[in-house]
């Protein structure tokens, strides 16, 4: 049995990109369940909900985690027959957190989270080189986080959210025959609160919303690389070609209500419903110290339309213990890309994605070692965004492996 | 349960597989071009300077190798396409020594871009080289005359030598360079080759040169009607009909003509290009015009002229942001004893390109100095140009649909990269914009590489969707756009 709860694993392998740059690797347990949230065993609730840490069975529960996320995505373009393939590198979303029953009532944690992250690495010289050559996203989330637990069946929790990031951008300036890189780090702030209920001990229901967090990148630079020096004085700096910039990229809210029923002691299955607020990214606007590279009546601003849309993922997922040491895992989801074929953008390919995901855990004694696999299917698509001229098709590979590890001492 | 799970996995498997569409339909990688009912085995193109790949005010190397007929014949070496030999200039300058007209500027070599007290700044470069002629090296399939207009194509001894006499000229030095014979035709050295297919984009200069010359009667429209070699109507049908005699199992694509008030030679400068004027500018030219406004006071009240008249001319400055006309010289004013033909410009004038040397403080073009005819094409001359384009354009596209041939519409095309969205290719924008707009070269006129990209994929667009052949398009982002220094 071990054997071949360990060969549907691998062979399901794992994937789970939720639209936009959304990265739902959270926890390497609820990943192995198509990343389901009513699931209060230990402390890598906490992300998902903080009021389920009022559920965690031990007093103190420590968790940590980390993924291997890989990805590829092709572009072909019709009108010149040109097809590019991506070479990102491998993503590496890590988590870890801590939960602590001060009292009976009241429990306290933190969560570090990377939620939102992307590394798209197209060929230099590729069509699109204009849009993107190079983009690296990366976010940080800290969230300390009390709970509330009102009686046996009813939690309330909320946590603050410390959100740390940075942007490494790479794009061709062909008119000038040259490049721009845009860097910055960035911060905001954010928050989350989620009811956690327990009506019947062989059902878990959990209800989380976490808030947009506005990423302010307030002392970006842009940095200009020309074969021609008149190009740098055209634009107003100096010849090292740097020049400061702002900008605020949003990472959306997220409404989430999960169900875990125990159909057995041994057997239990759970659903979950997100709800990701992307209408909010409808523009990114970048605005330069001195060049006037943009494309407003502010010549140093320019705004790229986005229109992301709001969009959903639906998940399922079930566990069985095989024996109280060790968990087989199942799941499989469906996530909605948050724009339409005609906003298809490059530097953050997005795609409608069905993703099957597996796992194993071992439990021994106070201590658990989980790891996980999901293998997606992302819909090959039409892409038509005029307003960047950019129209093909696009499709895409992707998959996750996790290792997790927890630790509930008393 | 072992059995479960499996089953479990297998369902969730096939619905995934069912639902599921993640590769393409086509991959591109497998697409086969193919040339449709066409046959572009020997590919000729005909037309003018825009055809030969003439760019910078000139005709050189760089700038013939992204000319757009040798962008579409690369396509066609996908389905059949044949060898498409240029006539390239000996050198990446263009110009020509012996021909060179130091007060006009013509045949010098390209426009480059030069830093001048802090801002870009084109200017003409010497000619290259003499004319060459490289006749023995033919027969060329690019046959794009920089110059030509639509009886020129016709006309025999267009590349005689004995026929490049400034003062009367019948020949084209560009055209000598490769005719055959000093008795040839450009018409007749591409019909020698046979070719099975040919593109033809010519007529521009037939109201161009009116145009670019400010109306100032030096280069006239060509009239609409008339005999052959005179009307554009009859040549250009005959023409035509020449290349595509009836019955022939011939191939071919042609195209209208811009409205060339469109491009930056005529838009770059602002048609009221005088602003943030001191009081003290002002008070001194509206003082030095003050005898003139006089005398059209008194013609005005002798009847020599309407008031409408007299409104129009009065010239009057004003201090600050405000936009004020330019000083010209309109020779359609009303004769008035000895008064100059002076007005202002108003939005509905062009003031050409090279007027921008002379609208300086210091020339004082503009202001002391009335700008002279050939530097501006008036409302009344804008109107002439527009009338005749939009005739020559009725012409050619109902010889296009009389001979079932490709018609591509370059008129639409140019006013959709005159537009305020421009044209946007994988992020790059493109505008008729002078310099920063990307599609157009120094000299205002002509085309980057990237604009004759652009150009290029209208005609295989057209081609594909006239012959059902499946050419495809170009990447104009590949291609070299004005070159800073």
């Amino acid at each position: 049995m071990k054997k071949i709860v360990l060969s549907t694993a691998l062979l399901a392998g794992v994937l789970s990109y939720a639209g936009g740059f959304r990265v739902s690797l959270q926890g390497v347990k609820q990943l192995a369940m198509a990343h389901t949230s009513a699931h209060a065993e230990d402390a890598s609730v906490t992300f998902f909900n903080p009021a389920g840490m009022s559920f965690i069975p031990s007093r103190l529960s420590i968790v940590a985690g980390g993924f291997g996320a890989g990805n590829k995505v092709t572009f072909q373009n019709l009108n010149t027959l040109q097809s590019t393939e991506t070479d990102n590198p491998i993503g590496t979303p890590i988590y870890a957190a801590v939960a602590y029953k001060a009292t009976d009532k009241l429990s306290v944690g933190f969560s570090f989270t990377t939620p939102f992250g992307s590394t798209i690495e197209w060929p230099e010289n590729w069509e699109g080189r204009e849009l993107v050559q190079r983009l690296e996203l990366k976010s940080y989330y800290f969230q300390p986080m009390v709970s509330y637990r009102f009686n046996d069946w009813l939690a309330f929790g909320a946590s603050y959210i410390y959100a740390k990031g940075n942007v490494n951008w790479d794009k061709a300036v062909t008119q000038f025959g040259g490049r721009v890189n845009l860097d910055s780090k960035a911060s905001g702030h954010g928050y989350g609160f989620g009811f956690y209920f327990r009506p019947d001990p062989k059902l878990d229901v959990s209800i989380a919303y976490r808030s947009p967090v506005d990423m302010k990148a307030k002392d970006g630079t842009a940095t200009f690389t020309f074969p021609q020096s008149s190009v740098y004085s055209l634009l107003g700096v100096d010849a090292s070609g740097k020049d400061a910039f702002t900008a605020t990229l949003p990472l959306v809210e997220e409404y989430t209500i999960g169900l875990t029923y125990k159909v057995t002691p041994k057997w239990l299955v759970s659903a979950d419903f997100n709800y990701h607020g992307w209408s909010r990214y409808t523009q990114l606007t970048l605005d330069f110290a001195k060049a006037p590279v943009g494309n407003q009546a502010d010549p140093t601003v320019s705004v790229s339309p986005k229109n992301f849309r709001n969009s959903k993922t639906f998940r399922l997922g079930t566990q069985y213990a095989f024996t109280d040491m060790i968990y087989g895992r199942l799941g499989a989801y469906y996530d909605e890309s948050p724009y339409s074929g005609n906003h298809f953008i490059p530097e953050t390919p997005s795609f409608n994605t069905y993703v099957v995901t597996g796992g194993v855990g071992f439990k021994l004694k106070q201590f658990g070692v989980d790891v996980a696999g999901g293998y997606a299917m992302p819909q090959a698509r039409e892409v038509n965004n005029t307003a960047i001229g950019f129209s093909g098709q696009a499709k895409a590979t992707a998959f996750y492996l996790g290792l997790g590890l927890s630790y509930n001492p008393f | 349960m072992k059995k479960f799970i499996i089953s479990t996995f297998a369902v969730s498997a096939l619905l995934f597989t069912t639902g599921c569409e993640d590769e393409f339909d086509t991959d591109v990688n497998d697409v086969v071009v193919t040339s449709g009912e066409a046959n572009f085995s020997r590919y000729v193109a005909l037309g003018n300077s825009l055809t030969s790949g003439y760019r910078d005010g000139a005709l050189y190397i760089s700038g013939q190798n992204e000319s757009y007929p040798n962008m579409i014949s690369s396509q066609m070496k996908l389905a059949g396409g044949g060898t498409f030999k240029q006539p390239l200039m000996p050198n990446d300058t263009g110009g020509f020594t012996n021909l060179f007209n130091p007060v006009t500027g013509e045949f010098s070599g390209k426009y480059v871009l030069s830093l001048v007290n802090g801002s870009l700044s084109p200017g003409a470069t010497a000619p290259g080289a003499a004319l060459d002629n490289i006749s023995s090296g033919g027969p060329y399939q690019n046959m794009g005359v920089p110059g030509a207009k639509v009886f020129h194509l016709l006309a025999p001894g267009y590349g005689n030598p004995a026929g490049l006499n400034p003062a009367n000229p019948t020949a084209n030095p560009y055209f000598v360079r490769f005719a055959s014979s000093v008795t040839t035709s450009v018409v007749a050295d591409a019909l020698i080759q046979d070719p099975t297919f040919i593109s033809l984009w010519i007529g521009n200069n037939d109201v161009l040169g009116y145009a670019s010359s400010g109306g100032d009667g030096s280069n006239p429209i060509t009239p609409v009607d008339g005999t052959l070699g005179v009307g554009f109507t009859t040549t250009y049908t005959y023409l035509v009909n020449t290349l595509f005699p009836s019955g022939t199992t011939r191939k071919g694509i042609i195209a209208n003509i811009p409205n060339v008030t469109s491009v930056p030679y005529f838009t770059r400068v602002p048609a009221m290009p005088l602003t943030n004027l001191t009081d003290a500018q002002v008070n001194q030219l509206n003082t030095a015009y003050a005898t003139y406004n006089a005398g059209l006071a008194q013609a005005k009240s002798l009847g020599a002229i309407g008031d409408a008249e007299y409104q129009r001319r009065m010239i009057k400055f004003t201090a600050g942001a405000v936009a004020n006309g330019a000083v010209i010289v309109d020779k359609d004013l009303t004769t008035a004893g000895t008064l100059p033909k002076y007005r202002q410009t108003t939005a509905k004038d062009y003031i050409l390109l090279p007027a921008s040397r002379v609208l300086t403080p210091q020339a004082g073009g503009g202001t002391s100095v009335p700008l002279g005819d050939k530097l501006v094409l008036t409302e009344a001359e804008a109107a002439k140009v527009a009338t005749a384009t939009t005739a020559f354009n009725n012409t050619i596209k109902s010889v296009a649909t009389a001979k079932n041939l490709a018609f591509v519409d370059m008129n639409a095309k140019m006013e959709e990269l005159n537009s305020k969205s421009g044209i946007v290719w994988d992020g790059v924008k493109y505008s008729a914009t002078f310099v920063s707009g990307g599609a157009f070269s120094l000299d205002g006129i002509h085309l980057t590489g990237r604009g004759y990209a652009i150009i290029a994929n209208e005609f295989i667009k057209t081609i594909n969707g006239k012959y059902k052949s499946t050419l495809p398009q170009v990447n104009p982002n590949t291609y070299s756009g004005v070159t800073f220094p």
